[in-house]
């Protein structure tokens, strides 16, 4: 399991993403942050190499148009 | 008749009405516009009202019935919009600052064919902004409240539906649901709303929070307009990448057939005490109406809730990443136009990973298999729509999260198709939803059964005080 995101990190991701986000928002933001990486670990104990994600590309989906 | 009468009857009575001549379309536009007009200042179900084309559309409606043109049984209807319906030439807020005086060059394939169906469209409905996050307190558009108690909240993120169809202020309107936004304003506003399976009703024209889990459909006050009103959506659209080339049945045909011997599973065991778990009154009031359901010759069968407990981590991670990637450009260059809690639920995605959203999607894959392997052995699930009554604006926290389970993300992961029909009430007087769910493209199923257990019981009659 990644260790829990800090703030410094979030600074430096939002300054990469381009958001121009003030400190004061960054700290609200982080509780969700947090929230939302450990439910995006959680999932990965679910399955194994067999698992394909749910979107797939598919040619003839385009041809029946 | 009298106005408030008039105003609330169903679809169905009010075509059967149209037809004998008792009322006109224009009486139930004109009705509904003064309904509107008197208390929706209390409400704020509708951002726009578009009182002039409802007039109007009503006596072109008038016209056509009296010459014998009859475009069936919404023809003639008072029927209002979630406000991301694109309508043409309408403004289509999504309730947010960002698209405040936005008005789009063409309609939804939904609004195309409620327009051919000849219903009236009375306006656009309040919503959480862009259909995510909480109620939106700091939008440019006030919070839609709930008739039941306009001191609580009605749930979203399709609220004016909700509230809208409660207070009486239209006959059937269109939400969207991506995470239960259909389901729980019907729950918490003591209304009906479907979300059909995936692909079955098109997304095109509506504006998108989450491509893989958007799904559009029909709200009102009882089963049977909800049936119509999903008649007249349902079916394939070239325009939209997710359309199922899947026949469609009649969704009336066998909506009285009983549900003997239906076996209903119930994923209660680590689901329903996930987090906070489901409110005590809540669970009472679904174990109150299982026991409905077996009166009706109904079996419950308990199967596992795991599955269904995670799915709502994967639909929550799917969801932020594909609505942060759609609302990008807007939220580098100006995020403060958005409100606070849909801003920071966005934002979520910006700090989530490629792989994070792929891991996401493998545990679709097999959450998917997971929960439609309980086919084998029940035909439907049911569960509460949402896990405590309608929250009170003074005690909600917009942006807090994950308190209970969510009883909805699953059927949003799977696209199986789920209702929630009116099943009770709190101590407090606010409504609680039952939530029913079906094998893939069986709205038919979940039809059926809700209406079995509507026509039981007296919950859908009810009606808020309100004048």
């Amino acid at each position: 399991m990644a260790k829990e995101i800090t703030i410094e990190e979030l600074r430096t991701m939002a300054r990469r993403a381009g958001l121009p986000l003030p400190d004061d928002e960054l700290l609200r933001l982080l509780p969700g942050v947090k929230r939302a990486q450990s439910q995006a670990a959680a999932l990965r104990e679910l399955f194994t190499n067999a698992a394909e994600p749910a979107t797939i590309f598919t040619t003839f989906k385009i041809d029946l148009k | 008749m009298q106005n408030n009468q008039l105003c609330y009857l169903t679809i169905i009575e009010a075509a059967a009405a149209l037809r004998k001549n008792d009322v006109s379309p224009v009486d139930l536009a004109e009705a509904t516009l003064k309904r509107i007009q008197a208390i929706d200042s209390n409400l704020h179900a509708f951002i726009t009202v578009t009182a002039d084309l409802a007039l109007q559309q009503a006596r072109q409606a008038e016209q056509e019935l009296s010459a014998g043109k009859d475009r069936g049984p919404l023809h003639g209807i008072p029927i209002a919009l979630k406000d991301l319906y694109m309508t043409k030439g309408i403004r289509t807020t999504c309730h947010s600052a960002v698209l405040e005086n936005w008005v789009p060059d063409y309609d939804a394939t939904t609004v195309t064919k409620l327009k051919e169906a000849g219903a009236i469209l009375l306006g656009k409905l309040g919503m959480h902004e862009f259909a995510f996050g909480g109620p939106s307190v700091d939008a440019p558009f006030p919070a839609v409240r709930n008739p039941w108690n306009t001191e609580h909240v009605t749930g979203g993120s399709s609220s004016g539906c909700g509230a809208a169809l409660a207070a009486g202020l239209c006959f059937g309107a269109l939400g969207s649901d991506t995470g239960g936004s259909i389901r729980t304003p019907s729950a918490h506003c003591g209304v009906v709303g479907i979300k059909p399976t995936y692909g079955r009703v098109s997304r095109y024209g509506i504006i998108p929070l989450s491509w893989s889990l958007d799904h559009a459909g029909p709200m009102a006050r009882c089963i049977e307009d909800c049936a119509l009103l999903l008649q007249a959506i349902a079916g394939f659209d070239a325009k939209d990448p997710a359309s199922a080339m899947v026949a469609v049945p009649d969704f009336l045909c066998g909506l009285k057939d009983g549900i003997a011997n239906l076996r209903i599973g119930v994923p209660r065991a680590a689901w329903f005490d996930e987090n906070l778990g489901v409110d005590e009154e809540t669970e009472t009031v679904f174990n109150q109406a299982l026991e409905v359901l077996k009166s009706l010759g109904a079996t419950i069968i308990d199967i596992d809730g795991r599955p269904f407990s995670l799915a709502r981590k994967a639909n929550q991670t799917i969801l932020v990443c594909e609505a942060y990637a759609y609302h990008e450009k807007t939220l580098q260059e100006t995020p403060m136009k958005f409100g606070s809690s849909v801003r920071r639920r966005m934002l979520e995605g910006a700090f989530l990973s490629a792989a994070d959203y792929l891991t996401a999607q493998r545990a679709r894959s097999m959450l998917n298999e997971r929960i439609r392997a309980n086919f084998s052995q029940v035909d439907i699930f049911a569960a509460p729509s949402a896990p405590r009554p309608p929250e009170a604006f003074s005690t909600m926290d917009p942006n807090e999260q994950n308190l209970g389970p969510s009883f909805t993300n699953p059927f949003n992961l799977t696209g199986l198709p789920a209702i929630s029909v009116p099943c009770g009430f709190t101590q407090g007087n606010l409504p609680v939803g039952l939530q029913i769910a079906a094998k893939p493209f069986e709205e038919s199923t979940v039809l059926r059964v809700a209406h079995s257990y509507e026509q039981a019981t007296n919950w859908h009659d009810q009606r808020p005080v309100l004048e």
